[in-house]
C-alpha cells in the first residue's frame, strides 16, 4: 500500500533524491570542536555569576546557548559551502561532501536558532534570550555572509560572536550585563586573533585558494605574526583583570599573568621568523587553545576556593 | 518540484529501492529526531515545574 500517491516520474528528479546524510553529520554541522567552547565559557559564566540559579534552569539555559551556538555553525556551513569545498581543512565537511543538501542545512540552523532562542526566553529571561539571537546573527549574518568574505579584519570583529557566550551566562542568572561579563568577554576577544591567525598562517594557502582575504593572505605572514604579537600582550592584562575588579583572588591574578606571558612568549618565534615559521605557528594555535581552557578553569577554581574559604 | 515521496510496503520509493546503507540511515535519523523532541518534551516539563505556568494575562 501506497501512502502517498504521487507522481510523475518526469518531475523534477532531485526532488526525489534521497538524503544520505547520517546522524553524525548533523552533528558535524553544529561544529561540536565550538560548541565544547561555548558550553565550557558559559558554564563558567553561569557559575561566577552572583546570585546562583535553579540548577534545572541552569542546564535547560546551558543547553539552549550550545545548540544555539551549534545552530549558527549550521547556518555557516551552509553559507560557506562554496569556500569550504575548496579548502582541504573544509572539504570532507557534510555540505561540500554532498551528505547533506545546503537546503537541509539552511533548515536545521534556522529551525535550531529559533527554537533555541524560545527555550532560553521561557527558562531564563529575554536579555539571554535576546543575546543569544544576536549572538547567531553576528555570527551567521555579519561574520560569516559579509565580513568574512570581504575585510582581513573578519575573525577580529567576528571574534565578538564567540565571545558572547559568557556574557549570555551571566545574563541568565543576573539579567543584566556587568562589567564582570564584559571582561569575560574581551577575554575571548582578545584571544580569538591570535588563535586564528595562528591557524591562518598555517592554511593562507588554502584560504588564498578560496579567495578569503585572511590576513596572512592580504598583509602578508610578517604583519600576521606582529598582529599575534600584539593581541598577545593586550591578552595578558585582560586575562588577569577579573582579579582586579573582585571576580577573582590575586593568585588567579598571578596565574592569568603567567599563562598570559606564556602565550607571549609563544608568539615572539613566529615574530622572529616573519611568521614562516610553521611549527611556532602550531605551537602558539595548540596553547591558545590550553590557555583558553585553563584561564576559565582557573577561574572556576579561584571561586570553588573562595567559597570553602581558602582565601579567608 | 516535487516534495512528496511514496513508499510502499515493499520498500520501493518512486521506484527506487532504498539500498540498506540508506535504510539504516534514515532509521539513524528518525531515532535521532524522536530522541530530540524526546528531549524538547523533558525540558518542556521540567521548567514549567521549576517556573510554574507563565501568566498570559498581566493584571495592569
Amino acid at each position: 500500500m501506497a501512502y502517498v500517491e504521487k507522481l510523475d516520474p518526469t518531475d523534477d528528479r532531485e526532488a526525489l533524491d534521497i538524503s544520505s546524510a547520517d546522524v553524525g553529520d548533523y552533528i558535524a554541522l553544529l561544529k561540536p570542536r565550538v560548541m565544547s567552547l561555548v558550553v565550557f565559557t558559559a558554564l563558567a559564566s553561569l557559575l561566577l555569576a552572583p546570585g546562583g540559579v535553579n540548577p534545572v534552569v541552569a542546564i535547560v539555559s546551558l543547553i539552549a546557548i550550545t545548540i544555539g551556538a551549534g545552530a549558527s555553525g549550521s547556518l555557516n556551513m551552509w553559507y560557506d559551502a562554496d569556500i569550504d569545498a575548496r579548502m582541504a581543512r573544509t572539504r570532507t565537511r557534510p555540505v561540500p561532501a554532498g551528505r547533506v543538501k545546503p537546503r537541509e542545512a539552511l533548515a536545521f540552523g534556522l529551525i535550531l536558532s529559533v527554537g533555541s532562542v524560545a527555550i532560553l526566553s521561557l527558562t531564563a529571561n529575554w536579555l539571554a534570550a535576546a543575546l543569544l539571537a544576536f549572538t547567531i546573527f553576528f555570527y551567521a549574518v555579519i561574520y560569516t555572509m559579509w565580513l568574512k568574505r570581504w575585510t582581513p579584519q573578519n575573525i577580529v570583529i567576528g571574534g565578538a560572536a564567540g565571545a558572547l557566550p559568557p556574557v549570555i551566562g551571566w545574563a541568565v542568572v543576573t539579567n543584566s550585563i556587568g562589567i564582570e561579563s564584559a571582561i569575560l568577554f574581551m577575554i575571548i576577544f582578545l584571544w580569538t586573533p591570535p588563535h586564528f591567525w595562528a591557524l591562518g598562517l598555517l592554511k593562507a594557502e588554502d584560504y588564498r585558494k578560496a579567495g578569503v582575504p585572511m590576513l596572512p593572505v592580504t598583509a602578508g605572514a610578517a604583519v600576521t605574526a606582529r598582529q599575534i604579537l600584539l593581541y598577545s600582550v593586550v591578552l595578558l592584562p585582560a586575562g588577569v583583570a577579573p582579579a582586579f575588579i573582585g571576580l577573582a583572588s590575586p593568585a588567579y591574578g598571578l596565574v592569568a599573568a603567567g599563562l598570559g606571558a606564556m602565550m607571549i612568549w609563544r608568539a615572539i618565534p613566529i615574530v622572529r621568523a616573519g611568521g614562516n615559521d610553521n611549527t611556532a605557528a602550531r605551537r602558539l594555535f595548540g596553547y591558545s587553545l590550553f590557555y583558553l581552557f585553563i584561564v576559565f578553569a582557573a577561574l572556576l577554581v579561584d571561586r570553588g576556593l573562595d567559597q570553602l574559604g581558602w582565601f579567608g | 518540484m516535487v516534495w512528496l515521496s511514496v513508499t510502499d510496503d515493499k520498500g520501493l520509493e518512486n521506484g527506487l529501492r532504498l539500498t540498506e546503507d540508506q535504510q539504516r540511515r534514515r532509521r539513524n535519523r528518525s531515532i535521532a529526531m524522536a530522541l530530540a523532541l524526546g528531549g524538547l518534551v523533558v525540558i518542556m516539563i521540567a521548567i514549567t515545574l521549576v517556573r510554574g505556568p507563565i501568566p498570559l494575562v498581566v493584571p495592569l
